[in-house]
């Protein structure tokens, strides 16, 4: 399967030059099945330079301390929960840890209120349950299960998802390690470089709580939204760049300054609050995060490229604008119209931007 | 600068980084080494006198100096347990070596800003500017100085030779930043020197000094005495005394503005007290776990374990040593606190700032003011502590009812170690407090001191000076009830004199009735406090019967702001009558309030109020309350005053009395078409005081009367009896 013929290539198949070149360069001591040391991981998801001039490109934009106790946490073979609200780039970092500590982000187990203890632990492939009877080969293994025996790292997807009493089944897998199968009165221990990231949000509808037992067996590193308006921008232009190369966008990398617009915009709703602080802004009930940002930045770049000139200009951004703000028609729009007379209208440089804007509310 | 002599080898210079344990530590073993014949500290020599008491102190405490001409100009010298200068004065005592202060003496620092703030700026302005190993620290990337110096200087040297390292750094540092070296730093340098230079001839064997690793450069080499010593020329000289007093954590921290602070006290106080075990990650961890713990949050070992282990971790692969400050926050946060930021603010506060109160013996001299407190601290079992604390006194309890007093007087004195909670209401035998002690109390102590040699002396003095200065019947009957409260007999007889004074010679009725209130409560707990309550309500009464006379002429013809004060006092005065005088001057309060309203042209204001109060007492009837408030829409000028004043803050009341709300509601009802149309303005101005929420109520009770007869047929009266049962028993058990 080369990179080119999937849509999503995974973290470890899209960077797999930068990890190789990591691994080569890499001197310092390694976890027991680690792919590299966990400097080296952390160097991965922070970028940076290695000494044969290989440029390692910045995966998370943020603090290099919660990088640092995420991975440190991994060395100490506890498990790891990332919490923050939607578009932190929890799943993310989640991703490009694993790739880098195991060389295998796709162990993962999606959590949704549908999820079963079957996905968690295991299951059985019932035409051979019932042709052979109990055995091994009739045990289908859930990704925990084969990262416990691989000696990998799983990642555990909006863990606050699942049922309460699917999540207690992670209680004796952290901290014992062993996944028992009474039925075949085996049990699979766990082998060193076995650990889990998961990832969860504290703030969306529909979480089912943890229980303290659970939460007692991670370290909880927590996420925080970009802290300046800078940092964003940064983040939105990289991976709209990202983005716009591996979906084959006909259109050019978006100008800086339309995407400081729309940083600007979100940071501005998001925090309730103009940049000089003046103005007051009611909150739209979205959550207006940075990857929504990227998903405006993303479809702008779409449809200045197949229906547009190539570049991106307010009316590309608009209708992207509306449907990411807009969440509940009512209480969204007025909301948005608000800022859009009390603040868009008044900055003279975003005169295009406003009557775009009007055009798309209708 | 010709003729600079190097310094002579028996002189060893410990360049060191104040309040640093790691300094803290060179310094010991540097000493233990040279063993020197005599210690010099930076540090004002005037507090030579006080070294001798080192042993009786337990840190953190701060060497006090002030002026003796003009107490509140102090400065504070601290030291923990973990500071250089406190390991250098502890090994000189245990080892009978004499130490010095060699610093500029503080007769000179004292008065060099006697403006801006004195009590608060220690001689420390150029440290804060600039924090020399810090900036060597920030250089190399660190984010504490503390651990760069463990991590870099203590790991690689020993103690002998880092004296040379950071000698040399400090000397390239100087050149760096010459300009940052004001004129006040030179000077204190000079005086340094020519302290050096006495010590050598003093004493033959080495010598041992202890300063910021900032002045080791100017240190030395020495230039010709001559030099020095005209740089000091003309230098203020003062009769300065001073004292040992209790400092704290939180004041050493950097945060509350003093110079060279440390962020973390609590924190180096751990390290230090861990050196020697070297387990002071698990204890810092342990420790944590108990104060998370103490709050009800859940810490357990096995968390407290994996800290330990992540700590360790991030340490190793940020390439140090050993986990500092920042790794076992980091794993704090992550570990046991579970990503939220709330519980490790606890942590912060309790281990990281960690507060605590130093101790100072018994024998280290103090203004006779200061002893008194500390003997009617240790009777009243009322100990200073450096964290908020809120205590409960029953004042019929002889003991407590001595603590009140005792933390009255004080206030009196300007040191507020307690401040009274009013957010309670206990009664009249019961008084909430919040102690805390703050250690710049001793400063409004120090000054006190010339008031007299007890607490009690120096209170009476401020009071009966108080109260012989006062010129308004305010300011004295301020005094007067703080002279009850402090129950000091010849105070109360001076305040009361002095409000006899006062209120003679004021023209004033309105301030006459402004002192009624503070007056009237004094009354009542004058009966507690052990002053004759009859003595205060003749002079309640004395107060009560000018200012009534006077009260109608005092609302007639005065501008709004006149009337204003006018309404305040009007009600105060009332309650005031209410609460604490007799029968007789009842009446004569009401016929005053009588006389006010028959004034017709008294202000609306004040008039609308006295008729609203007048009512309330029955004095009125509604019929005739009615009438006045008809008159006062017919008027033109003055209507919405009177309205307003009538109606003034009484929302709630005239939602919930249904008499009041009658007179109102008849009133309005009773007037014509165009008559309502012309109170309509003034009735909208009058409840445009009144907040949203209280229109709204008052919107429906209106609207609840056209319904209100059908809503009360629907009473259960089973039910009703039921309940009203039970609140009887209730009440029944109440009482």
């Amino acid at each position: 399967m080369t990179t080119e013929s999937v849509l999503r290539p995974a973290a470890e198949q899209q960077y797999a030059a930068e990890l190789a070149a990591l691994a080569a360069a890499d001197d310092r001591p390694r976890p027991p099945r680690w792919r590299m040391s966990p400097q080296a991981v952390v160097t991965y998801v922070l970028g940076g330079r290695l000494a044969d001039g290989t440029v390692i490109t910045p995966k998370y934009v943020g603090d290099r301390r919660l990088v640092e106790v995420a991975v440190g946490t991994l060395v100490t073979d506890r498990a790891l929960l990332l919490v923050g609200v939607p578009g932190t780039a929890k799943s993310w970092l989640s991703e490009h840890i694993a790739a880098a500590v195991s060389g295998n982000s796709m162990l993962t187990v999606q959590g949704t209120a549908g999820t079963g203890e079957d996905q968690v632990r295991y299951g059985w492939n019932y035409a051979r349950l019932i042709a052979e009877g109990p055995s091994e080969a009739a045990l289908v293994a859930s990704p925990v299960m084969t990262a416990m025996r691989t000696g990998a790292v799983a990642r555990i997807e909006e863990l606050t998802r699942m049922p309460a009493e699917v999540q207690d089944s992670f209680i004796t897998i952290l901290s014992e390690k062993t996944l028992p199968v009474p039925e075949l009165g085996i049990q699979v221990q766990a082998v060193p470089g076995f650990t889990v990231i998961a990832t969860a949000n504290d703030r969306d509808r529909g979480v089912n709580q943890m229980s303290s037992a659970l939460a007692r067996r991670f370290n909880t590193v927590v996420l925080p939204p970009p802290a300046t308006e800078d940092a964003e921008v940064e983040i939105v232009l990289a991976r709209a760049a990202q983005l716009g190369r591996a979906l084959q966008l006909p259109a050019e990398p978006p100008a800086l300054a339309e995407v400081r617009r729309v940083v600007r915009i979100f940071r501005e709703l998001r925090n309730g609050s103009t940049v000089d602080g003046r103005t007051q802004l009611k909150k739209p009930s979205g959550s207006l995060s940075t990857a929504e940002a990227i998903s405006v930045v993303t479809s702008g770049m779409a449809l200045a490229g197949h229906f547009g000139d190539g570049t991106i200009t307010a009316d590309e951004l608009a209708s992207g604008l509306l449907g990411a703000v807009v969440k509940d028609r009512v209480s969204d729009t007025a909301a948005w119209r608000e800022y859009l007379e009390a603040v868009v209208k008044e900055r003279a440089e975003w005169r295009d931007l406003y009557r775009a804007c009007q055009d798309a509310v209708g | 600068m010709t003729r600079e002599q190097p310094l002579p080898e028996r002189v060893t210079l410990l360049g060191i980084r104040h309040h640093g344990p790691g300094s803290a530590r060179m310094v010991a073993a540097a000493l233990a080494a040279v063993r020197p014949e005599v210690v010099l500290i930076e540090g004002p020599p005037e507090g030579d006198a006080l070294l001798p008491h080192v042993p009786n102190l337990t840190p953190p405490v701060a060497l006090l100096l002030h002026d003796e001409a003009e107490p509140s100009r102090a400065a504070f010298w601290p030291f923990a347990e973990f500071s250089p200068e406190w390991r250098a004065m502890k090994w000189a005592h245990a080892n009978g070596v004499p130490v010095r202060f060699f610093d500029l003496p503080a007769a000179a620092s004292l008065g060099a800003s006697p403006e801006d703030t004195p009590a608060d700026s220690p001689d420390d302005k150029p440290r804060a500017a600039l924090d020399p190993l810090g900036t060597l620290a920030e250089a190399a990337g660190f984010d504490d100085p503390e651990r760069w110096w463990e991590d870099v200087v203590e790991h690689h040297t020993d103690p002998e030779d880092l004296a040379e390292a950071v000698a040399e750094a400090m000397g390239a540092l100087r050149e760096e930043f010459a300009d940052q070296v004001d004129a006040r730093t030179l000077l204190r340098e000079a005086a340094m020197r020519q302290n050096v230079r006495q010590a050598l001839k003093d004493v033959e064997g080495p010598i041992a000094v202890v300063a910021g690793a900032w002045h080791v450069p100017a240190l030395r080499t020495l230039p010709p005495a001559s030099v020095d010593a005209a740089a000091l020329k003309g230098l203020p000289r003062k009769k300065v005394s001073g004292t040992w007093v209790p400092w704290s954590h939180g004041r050493l921290a950097s945060s509350s503005g003093y110079g060279a602070g440390v962020d973390s006290p609590g924190w180096y106080a751990h390290l230090w007290e861990c050196a020697e075990r070297g387990d002071a990650v698990p204890r810092w961890f342990a420790k944590a776990c108990g104060v998370l713990r103490a709050e009800d949050l859940p810490a357990s070992t096995a968390s407290a374990v994996e800290a330990v282990r992540l700590a360790d971790t991030l340490a190793a692969m940020r390439g140090r040593p050993s986990p500092g400050l920042s790794e076992v926050m980091e794993a704090s946060l992550a570990v046991l606190c579970g990503g939220d930021t709330t519980p490790l603010r606890l942590v912060h506060e309790q281990l990281v700032v960690g507060e605590r109160l130093g101790e100072v013996g018994d024998d280290v001299p103090t203004s006779p003011l200061a002893a008194d407190l500390a003997r009617l601290r240790k009777r009243l079992r009322l100990p200073a502590s450096a964290s908020i604390k809120p205590i409960r006194l029953d004042l019929r309890k002889d003991t407590d009812r001595e603590r009140s007093k005792l933390l009255r007087r004080l206030e009196v004195l300007d040191v507020p170690w307690g401040t009274p909670d009013t957010t309670r209401t206990l009664g009249t035998f019961a008084e909430a407090w919040q102690l805390h002690w703050k250690p710049e109390f001793e400063v409004a102590l120090a000054v006190a001191a010339r008031h007299g040699t007890t607490v009690e002396a120096a209170a009476q003095t401020v009071l009966v000076t108080r109260a012989a200065e006062a010129t308004r019947v305010v300011n004295a009957a301020e005094a007067l009830s703080q002279s009850v409260g402090c129950e000091i007999p010849e105070a109360v007889a001076a305040a009361r004199q002095a409000l006899d004074r006062c209120a003679a010679a004021a023209t004033d009725a309105l301030e006459l009735l402004a002192a009624l209130p503070d007056l009237a409560t004094t009354v009542r707990y004058g009966s507690v406090r052990g002053t004759d309550p009859e003595l205060l309500r003749v002079a309640l009464h004395g107060l009560l019967a000018r200012g009534a006379v006077g009260l109608p002429l005092a609302c007639r013809g005065v501008d709004e702001d006149t009337a204003e004060r006018a309404v305040k006092a009007v009600e105060g005065a009332d309650d005031a009558v209410r609460l604490a005088a007799d029968d007789e001057h009842r009446d004569t309060w009401q016929r005053a309030l009588k006389s006010l309203v028959a004034m017709p042209d008294a202000h609306g204001l004040p008039t609308g109020r006295a008729t609203r109060l007048l009512w309330e007492t029955g004095a009125l009837d509604s019929t005739e309350v009615a009438a006045r408030l008809h008159r006062a829409v017919s008027l033109a000028a003055g209507a919405t005053a009177f309205v307003a004043g009538f109606l003034r803050g009484s929302a709630a009341l005239l939602t919930a009395d249904p008499r009041l709300f009658s007179v109102v509601d008849e009133w309005l009802t009773g007037l014509s078409g165009p008559d309502f149309a012309a109170a309509l303005p003034l009735l909208r101005r009058a409840v445009g005081d009144f907040s949203p929420a209280e229109r709204r109520m008052l919107g429906d009770r209106v609207k609840g009367t056209a319904g209100g007869t059908a809503a009360s047929s629907d009473w259960d009266e089973d039910l009703a009896a039921r309940l009203a049962g039970h609140v009887r028993a209730l009440l029944g058990a109440a009482t």
